[in-house]
């Protein structure tokens, strides 16, 4: 039967019907049966459902948790983690993303070269050594699959180069003489020069003056008298608590 | 409570009273006369016979006036709309009669007799040849309408396998309630009205014809709520 179209009027009062209406062929409004609810309907009866209001949540006495005893794997893993750290000068915490095994061999071979030895140890473990230990800071560091890299000697300008061809191993942190280092800091720790210059470089800072010093002192007086009057003026200027100037000044003209 | 001898009570030594039947007498219970269901007639007393339209909405909604208790204490409630004939109502009668103790406990009716005609075009008919002929009269009931009231010195527990045993064989769903469990009925019903955690509510999305949802609405949701379709109670709808 074909849908037929009524148009009805209604007082504004009594609340207004969708001016046209579809009147299909179909059963009564009142039925003895269930009659089919259209799916507009049921979608509106599924939002609109009863929500119970929540119950207060019960004040529940959190039972103390009991201190788990490490099993005996657990405990042979921490020792070895305790003698590594003990034995080893440079630990580095190196992230890695999905390493093939022939790469990981490859690593493994160019870090033996020079003495680096690569360890992989358990997360949990390594947090709850570290949380006992004095390299407590150490813990943000082991999130994810982590490698570590130790040596007995400080190796990193080494280590960083064999890294740059492994890019999907990425360098966290490191702990070099039980100094953490973050990235940024390996990388200008690695460019530092070796320990023999840079105590050198030192010992010249330090005797330069003392070797000036007699340089300056062979030099034509007058030129020595202007270089105390400009130190003099110096010293006004920084502060007045300087009056030792001015009589090393008189005394020596 | 006195406890008292039935035949005390009664007053009446007429009728046989078995030794040791003891009776809790309630304070402030009137039992009247008449205590047993009267008798409803099958057709009503009419000059002229009449055929009516079929009203269905007779059936539809909830029961807004007669849906409280008079003088009992206990009764039968509608949960869903539909007729009673009068072979519901004679089934009704005869079972409360029959195990109620008329001198203690009284009935009374709440529905009338029926009065609705309704008609039947007879067997094997084919359409059309206008409408049929009065075959039978019915009685409509909305929901939330009382149909029998039970009271006296009696207690509910006494009266509720009967009442159950009637609840369950007339058309529409029903229960058995005292003053008490219907008013808590309906107070809980509000109170869940009230803390109704969802912000949408059927009511609001029709009222304000939210995506145009009237067009699948009759105006018979919006006044209802959407508690009832047809002649059905939806109970879980708030």
């Amino acid at each position: 039967m074909a849908a037929t179209l009524c148009f009805t009027f209604l007082p504004k009062q009594a609340g207004w019907l969708p001016l046209r209406q579809c009147v299909r062929y179909g059963s009564k409004a009142v039925t003895r049966h269930r009659k089919p609810v259209h799916f507009l309907k049921q979608k509106l009866l599924a939002i609109t459902e009863y929500i119970p209001p929540k119950p207060e949540e019960c004040f529940r006495v959190s039972r103390t948790r009991e201190t788990k005893q490490d099993s005996r794997m657990t405990a042979f893993i921490k020792r070895e983690v305790q003698a590594t750290f003990q034995q080893s000068k440079m630990i580095v915490v190196v992230q890695n993303n999905a390493t093939t095994t022939e790469d990981m061999l490859q690593l493994r071979h160019r870090l033996h070269k020079h003495d680096v030895s690569v360890k992989f140890f358990p997360n949990q473990v390594m947090r709850d050594f570290l949380s006992d230990s004095m390299h407590k800071n150490m813990k943000p560091l082991f999130i994810g699959s982590t490698v570590l890299f130790v040596s007995k000697e400080p190796k990193l300008k080494e280590v960083l180069q064999i890294l740059k061809s492994f890019p999907q191993l990425v360098l966290v942190g490191a702990c070099v003489d039980d100094t953490l280092m973050s990235r940024q800091g390996i990388v200008s720790y690695s460019k530092l020069p070796p320990l023999a210059t840079v105590q050198g470089q030192v010992l010249g800072g330090l005797s330069l003056l003392s070797s000036q010093t007699s340089s300056m002192l062979h030099r034509h007086p007058a030129h020595l008298s202007a270089l105390l009057q400009q130190y003099l003026k110096q010293q006004v200027i920084d502060g007045p608590s300087q009056e030792t100037g001015p009589e090393a000044q008189d005394s020596v003209a | 409570m006195i406890p008292l001898l039935k035949s005390a009570v009664c007053g009446l030594s007429s009728r046989a009273v078995g030794c040791g039947e003891a009776v809790f007498l309630l304070p402030g219970v009137v039992i009247p006369e008449k205590t047993k269901l009267k008798f409803m007639d099958k057709v009503p007393t009419l000059k002229k016979v009449r055929r009516e339209m079929k009203r269905l909405k007779d059936i539809v909604g909830p029961e807004q006036r007669e849906n409280g208790f008079t003088s009992g204490q206990y009764g039968i409630v509608a949960m869903g709309g539909g007729y009673l004939h009068w072979g519901h109502m004679e089934m009704m009668r005869l079972t409360i009669n029959r195990r109620i103790d008329p001198r203690i406990t009284y009935a009374l009716w709440r529905i009338n007799a029926p009065y609705k005609p309704i008609t039947s075009k007879g067997l094997g008919k084919r359409m059309g040849g206008g409408k049929g002929a009065v075959d039978h009269y019915v009685t409509p009931v909305r929901c939330g309408r009382l149909l029998v009231e039970l009271g006296g010195h009696c207690e509910l527990g006494e009266v509720k396998g009967l009442l159950t045993e009637v609840a369950k064989k007339l058309p529409f769903p029903a229960k058995v309630v005292s003053r008490e469990s219907l008013a808590e009925m309906q107070q809980a019903a509000a109170a869940r009205e009230m803390n109704n955690q969802n912000p949408w509510t059927f009511s609001r999305i029709a009222t304000a014809n939210m995506l145009g949802i009237r067009k699948v609405l009759s105006p018979v949701d919006l006044r209802h709520h959407g508690r009832y379709t047809g002649k059905f109670h939806l109970p879980e709808r708030v």
